[in-house]
């Protein structure tokens, strides 16, 4: 009998795995896709918020603003990308300089800090390729940008190193209440706990259907995002939001951590749970508004496009709490600022789950720091000096786009890739403009000698997302065939 | 009554457009051709049509699973896929030299040979190489 | 597979497919004595390797060679000059002293991170393909979208197939040779999908690829959306109008687990924006070069498709030969004197390379037209004319201008221009 089974490898589900693995329990994280972070976590813009967007009566509203506070400690224990590069609200029209206003006292209500108003001058200043049409901006200083999903894997791997058992491929088929606990039933296995975890994201409510109940509903709420060339790199320096929606923050202009710049996201309310497609009315909005707001992008810088789903509720607010099946602990309707608040939601739930009667004992022996992934790209020539020496495979250039080594995709492999896309999200070989195409046949070679997945059978990201077929004769040779004759 | 043939010819970019008026197998005049080897594409096409082939086959113990090969001469149009699975049958060991015949007599026509189109040397460790799997 | 490097070189060359090889060459035949190629692959040879097509060699050797029999033979030369190869090696910057003299920065397992010391350096990266993202083609991002390139790569050296029923984007010369690769592999290819109204590759390639198997070429005609959830599963076609828009009422779909996209290379010019060298981005999109194949900065010069793309091999060994003879000069402290003369893509002309002439030299220049023309001519300034038959943007031009003719020149830019003979 585990103590806790969370449901739902995101970001939240990782984060809460990470916190519970500071203590004496047996924790197990079941995740459907292949990889954790592979739903909506990886298609995340990546933004942890100042906070200063959402009213501080709600939960999200008051957990962005811890979890933003959170997250220097956490890149010094998790050792993942995280820099705070500030957030810039800009008014296009006389009537968003009140709506300005409005989210700097909301802000100062919530304590976040350092946020100001700058006027057309400072703004063309400090941002020389925004349009010069725009009169003003409120300006966030602690917002930041991480990449999600780098996130997502350090926090795993630190729950990992820690005890938490991780099971991927396992969605969840069935649950059995009972008085003393509850069943996680999955293809790769049934896990009782005395406590289920429900991180499911677009499909928390039918998660919680499986325990008998009909609390919320998620209504997915799609999101395209657009990568632009790395040439762009600097255009802005800043998050670039515009003044927000009742809906949505709006389609932003975001340089990511690693330096694309990333546009988006639509808000599309969808019924299907499945739909991740990009499409020419999404690209069309996204395109005509940010080039009113910076002129010099275009849609031809484009390298790749994505959508993710985001799971609203119908309270539109998150749903963190104990239900009445027993032992059975909600934390569904997590949408933006999903990401900023999920270390924050992490101890919400850890202290909703002490008081259900949850004992918590912290381990002695709790490994704090885990070995951060190494990434020659960004360091210097000391740095890479002693990479080499350490590992001549530091040497051997895999990606050439992103400059990623192959003692990097050996160790995305050793950190639990299995897939293309586990490497991928990992190490960043394929992100750059050749999306790829030179790289990787070779991270499947080493998939394939480094990780036992047989070459015909990877992956893109799990299920049927097979990458090559077998040639018709190649196929493996049947027993007792005789050696390859010589020619 | 004489009927007329079109063919594209390959013989150089240009392509030009051939027209081969014929009547039954006798061939009458060929038109369009804005060169000689026209004409003769054209003639080739409508008595025998033959077509150069290069694919691969499987080789052990080199740095690629798979060994170019081509034709020595031209297989008949229709019977290509044919000769393409004939020669796919075809196994081998590294070291290979460019050059080297693997196959004589193809599709039982003498004098039509199937040759490695590069060398590759035999590679000892193959964890090492690059298209192992 | 990595080969051997020491010391100091004349000439260093980035990259080891036709156009590196023909470089190394070039500079051998030009007296330089210590020349290297260095390559990022295990081995030399390039794209070549891959492209086990006959088609090579008609006129630099006049025989029908494959693109890995091409390669050999330069490879057998190289060897025979004594030139240095180091493979499996990736060039990650460049630098100059005062002097002129090039460090170039090279990582691989075996040495880590070494700077290998020459007078001069030719760039010769090649290219690569542009992507699904560069046209951004809307739907799922399943498994099963690759390009052209990568799968021809799978194909033929890796042995493996992209999938077993294929749709091909695009009508170059690299999807249509694919679509025949396919066939001979007991694959499906449902159809070929080309955006403009004619085939962008050479219709000896349309008859030889398409026409032989019955694999339908369907002219404006582009792909608007990709379906499937893990695996490509079907695509959406539509037809578009002179606007290049497509017309969506008229779209139909097509089972598929396999989408090639052929649409377009790109010269690779990422260290070239690293050095600082001046691009001519509009045009080819690769480096502004001089008649000695010179870049903007001394003693760097360059070839092959990294500056222009090329569709011949055996004209980027032509290219490469002069590109290595001047970098060999140059590293032997011989200079030719700037040039004086601009050379400028008029009419129904993409570009020209190389951009600039002197007179009192022989030039061959590549060109690329716009529009398909039939029976048209070039104009060279007013010192003379070439009749073409056929010009399409698929097929490089080249034009031979002899030493005499810039000798009545007296301008500083010369214009060239492909007009109706009219």
């Amino acid at each position: 009998m585990y103590d806790v089974a969370i449901i739902g490898g995101g970001v939240v589900g990782c984060a809460i795995a990470r916190e519970l693995s500071r203590y004496q329990l047996d924790v197990v994280l079941v995740e459907k896709c292949a990889e954790v972070g592979f739903g909506t976590t990886k298609t995340n813009s990546g933004i942890i918020h100042a906070g200063h967007h959402s009213p501080p009566d709600t939960l999200k509203g008051r957990l962005a603003v811890r979890g933003n506070q959170l997250f220097d400690a956490l890149r010094q224990e998790l050792s993942f990308g995280f820099r705070r590069i500030g957030e810039l609200v800009v008014a296009q029209r006389p009537e968003d300089l009140p709506v300005l206003d409005g989210l700097k006292e909301q802000g100062r209500k919530k304590g976040v800090p350092g946020l100001e108003i700058w006027d057309r001058e400072r703004l063309h200043r400090e941002e020389p390729n925004l349009s010069m049409e725009l009169l003003a901006a409120l300006h966030a200083p602690t917002a930041g940008v991480i990449n999600p999903y780098e996130f997502a894997f350090a926090l795993i791997e630190h729950a990992v190193d820690n005890g938490v058992k991780l099971v991927v491929d396992a969605p969840v088929e069935k649950l059995d209440v009972a008085p003393d606990g509850i069943t996680v039933h999955t293809p790769k296995g049934s896990f009782p706990a005395r406590f289920v975890v429900n991180c499911a994201g677009v499909f928390a409510d039918e998660i919680a259907g499986m325990a008998g109940l009909e609390e919320f509903h998620i209504h997915p709420r799609k999101g395209e995002e657009y990568m632009l060339d790395k040439r762009l790199q600097g255009l802005v320096r800043r998050l670039i939001f515009p003044v927000p929606s009742p809906k949505t923050k709006g389609t932003l202009i975001i340089p990511t951590f690693d330096g694309t710049i990333m546009v988006g996201p639509t808000a599309e309310d969808t019924q299907d749970r499945f739909d991740l497609s990009t499409t020419d009315a999404g690209a069309g909005k996204v395109f005509d508004f940010v080039r009113r707001i910076c002129p010099a992008i275009s849609p031809r810088d484009t390298i790749a496009e994505f959508a993710g789903l985001r799971a609203v509720s119908d309270t539109n607010d998150f749903i963190i709490g104990p239900t009445k099946v027993k032992g059975f602990i909600n934390v569904a309707g997590i949408q933006s600022p999903g990401l900023t608040a999920s270390p924050a939601i992490a101890e919400y739930v850890r202290d909703i789950l002490k008081d259900e009667g949850l004992a918590l004992d912290e381990k002695a022996d709790f490994r704090r720091h885990v070995p951060c992934a190494p990434r020659f790209s960004a360091a210097d020539l000391d740095q890479r000096e002693r990479l080499v020496a350490e590992n001549p495979l530091f040497a051997r250039v895999v990606c050439r786009c992103e400059l990623v080594t192959e003692a990097e995709v050996q160790d995305a492999i050793d950190r639990g890739a299995r897939t293309l896309d586990g490497i991928k999200f990992r190490s960043r070989a394929g992100m750059g403009r050749c999306q790829g195409g030179f790289c990787a046949s070779r991270c499947m070679t080493l998939l394939a000698e480094r990780g036992g997945v047989p070459f015909h059978a990877i992956t893109k990201r799990g299920g049927g997302s097979w990458i090559v077929a077998e040639m018709i004769n190649e196929q493996h040779p049947r027993q007792g065939e005789s050696e390859d004759e010589s020619c | 009554m004489p009927d007329t043939d079109k063919f594209v010819c390959i013989g150089c970019p240009v392509g030009c457009p051939l027209e081969l008026e014929h009547e039954g197998d006798r061939i009458i005049e060929v038109a369009g051709n804005d060169c000689r080897r026209g004409e003769k594409y054209a003639k080739q096409e409508f008595t025998d049509p033959r077509r150069g082939l290069s694919t691969t086959v499987a080789i052990a113990g080199a740095v690629w699973r798979r060994l170019p090969v081509k034709t020595t001469g031209q297989v008949p149009k229709h019977r290509v896929l044919e000769a393409a699975r004939a020669i796919h049958q075809i196994r081998c060991r590294a070291p290979v030299e460019v050059g080297q015949v693997l196959l004589e007599g193809l599709l039982g026509e003498r004098g039509l040979d199937v040759i490695a189109t590069r060398s590759m040397e035999k590679v000892e460790d193959l964890g090492a190489s690059p298209g192992a799997a | 597979m990595l080969g051997r490097a020491e010391g100091r070189y004349d000439v260093v060359v980035v990259g080891g497919g036709p156009a590196g090889m023909g470089a190394a060459l070039g500079a051998r035949d030009s007296g330089a004595e210590r020349v290297l190629i260095l390559d990022r692959e295990p081995e030399i040879g390039g794209i070549l390797l891959q492209c086990i097509h006959s088609g090579f060699g008609l006129h630099y050797f006049r025989e029908e060679l494959t693109g890995p029999e091409y390669a050999e033979r330069f490879l057998a030369k190289a060897i025979d000059q004594d030139i240095d190869l180091l493979t499996d090696s990736y060039v990650s910057g460049v630098t100059v002293d005062s002097s002129g003299r090039k460090a170039v920065r090279v990582m691989n397992e075996q040495r880590g991170i070494l700077t290998l010391e020459t007078r001069s350096v030719v760039l010769a990266m090649g290219c690569r393909e542009r992507t699904r993202g560069a046209i951004r083609i809307p739907g799922t991002r399943p498994s099963g979208v690759l390009t052209a390139g990568f799968a021809q790569k799978l194909v033929n050296m890796m042995g493996y197939l992209p999938g077993k029923r294929i749709a091909i984007l695009g009508s170059g010369d690299i999807g249509l040779i694919m679509a025949r690769r396919l066939i001979l592999e007991g694959c499906e290819v449902v159809g070929v999908f080309e955006i403009m109204p004619h085939s962008n590759g050479l219709t000896r390639n349309v008859v030889q690829c398409l026409d032989d198997f019955g694999v339908p070429l369907h002219l404006s005609t582009t792909v608007v959306n990709i379906d499937g959830r893990d695996r490509v599963e079907r695509i959406t076609v539509a037809p578009v109008g002179e606007d290049m828009a497509p017309i969506m009422e008229r779209a139909w779909d097509v089972d598929c687990d396999t989408l090639l996209i052929s649409i377009g290379l790109i010269p690779e010019n990422e260290l070239s924006r690293k050095l600082g060298i001046q691009l001519d981005e509009v045009n080819t999109g690769g480096p502004w070069v001089s008649s000695t194949m010179e870049t903007s900065m001394p003693g760097m010069f360059a070839c092959g498709n990294v500056v222009h793309v090329h569709d011949v091999a055996d004209f980027v060994t032509r290219e490469a030969l002069l590109a290595g003879q001047f970098a060999g000069e140059w590293a032997q402290g011989i200079r030719r004197p700037i040039d004086n003369i601009n050379l400028v893509p008029g009419d129904n002309l993409r570009y020209c390379v190389p951009h600039s002439l002197s007179p009192g030299r022989e030039h061959t220049v590549y060109m690329r037209c716009r529009e398909p023309m039939a029976k048209c001519k070039l104009r060279v300034g007013d010192l003379r004319e070439k009749k073409l038959r056929y010009v399409f943007p698929a097929e490089m031009i080249s034009l031979k201008i002899r030493p005499d003719l810039l000798d009545r020149f007296h301008g500083d830019t010369l214009r060239v221009d492909l007009v109706p003979r009219g």
